[in-house]
């Protein structure tokens, strides 16, 4: 039996249920929640001079530490997690695909979506651009346009639409004090080069909007 | 590049099509959409269905986000509400996939097991705990969120959180001490 004078730094008997206070009068419960933030080291005046918080807190200390260190480990992030929701999401949306090429030896076609990151890629390339997000002018339209080449599709289409011009939208945020239509022109110049000579595209159209200016 | 401009920016980009916003809120995010689901569930393997799912949902879901809250307490929504769903519908297994999974610590041999034992005795009795004090442990003591943003996250009220976590707290403590 303990004796309810003195300060017990038994674990159990503080968890037990049966006490919710000690003999000073503390909430087991409170002391519990102090060492499990962290705070142990931080005594009020009355843990201060009182030897039942102190006893408490240290091994309320000692119990949680487990925790604690678990909390603070590393998780690492499967390698797979990006691509395999960048996946899912590209099944859910609806694709346009630019096709350079449609006859009996079959089809050769460019997704819009790596047309927009090509542009994406050229305009971060320009000084002064400090974010650029690319995406397909096409896509809204996408749906109505594969309806109304569903019949006339090549059988190697699976589908998209068809024709060899490109429209792209880029959203860039430039650094301040740059001179805006500048760096606007020189992205689009570069966009539309950099699409040209890598995708075999010629009416490519960049449309550039510059939303954020940062300091 | 993308860590010139903030959640908000990100959002309405990947709102009004480029998904290669989406893409850096995800390499912003993900790491938060799978840590707490491994610790809610305790297994890698489910960790990483709940953290696609709710990356996927979240993209679903973005054009109704109403931003009166920031991106990643959203998030802490959906996956947290995913989690839940799981467990009900499971009664999540104990899983010992984490000892195969640890990084090396260096460590000799014998602390080595000892510390791995320690981690699954933790992961157990995390994932023991009834889902509403699990919830307010892992996002108070792993994730290190306030009384008042779990309450926002799991549309309680922090009177309710503080009961979970004192709760949560007794019976962890009291598991893991009849461990030692």
């Amino acid at each position: 039996m303990t004796d309810p004078g003195q300060p017990t730094s038994d674990g159990r008997q503080l968890l037990s249920g049966t006490i919710g206070h000690l003999a000073c009068g503390a909430d087991t419960d409170e002391l519990l929640e102090q060492a499990a933030d962290g705070h142990a080291g931080q005594l009020t005046d009355h843990q201060r001079h009182c030897l039942h918080c102190q006893a408490a807190l240290h091994e309320f200390t000692r119990i949680w530490e487990p925790v604690r260190n678990l909390a603070a480990e590393h998780v690492a992030v499967p390698a797979a997690l990006k691509t395999a929701v960048a996946s899912q999401i590209r099944k859910l949306i609806t694709d346009v695909w630019y096709t350079l090429q449609l006859s009996d030896s079959g089809a050769i076609r460019i997704a819009a979506r790596v047309v927009a990151t090509i542009a994406r890629d050229a305009a971060r390339t320009v000084p002064g651009v400090r974010v650029a997000f690319g995406r397909s002018t096409d896509i809204k339209t996408a749906g109505p346009a594969e309806e109304a080449t569903l019949r006339h599709r090549h059988p190697h289409a699976a589908a998209g639409v068809l024709g060899r011009t490109a429209a792209v939208d880029l959203a860039i945020a430039v650094q301040y004090g740059d001179q805006l239509e500048t760096v606007a022109r020189e992205v689009q110049q570069r966009a539309i080069t950099e699409l040209r000579t890598r995708t075999g595209l010629q009416d490519v159209t960049v449309n550039v909007t510059i939303d954020d200016v940062i300091t | 590049m993308a860590a010139d401009v903030d959640d908000g920016y990100l959002v309405q980009r990947a709102r009004e099509g480029y998904l290669d916003a989406y893409g850096d809120l995800v390499d912003r995010h993900g790491a938060l959409a799978y840590r707490v689901a491994l610790r809610l569930l305790g297994n890698h393997h489910d960790a990483e269905d709940i953290a696609q799912e709710a990356l996927v949902t979240a993209w679903q879901q973005l054009p109704g986000f109403k931003a009166t809250s920031s991106f990643s307490t959203w998030l802490y929504q959906i996956v947290t509400r995913k989690a839940l769903n799981r467990i009900t519908r499971t009664r999540a297994t104990q899983s010992l996939d984490l000892l195969g999974e640890l990084s090396d610590t260096g460590d000799d041999p014998g602390q080595h097991v000892e510390r791995d034992l320690t981690v699954d005795a933790v992961t157990n009795a995390v994932t023991a705990l009834p889902p509403p004090q699990r919830i307010a442990i892992v996002l108070h003591h792993f994730e290190g969120l306030s009384n008042a943003e779990i309450a926002r996250i799991t549309a309680s009220t922090i009177p309710a959180v503080r009961s979970h976590l004192f709760r949560g707290r007794r019976t962890l403590s009291q598991t893991l001490e009849q461990w030692r």
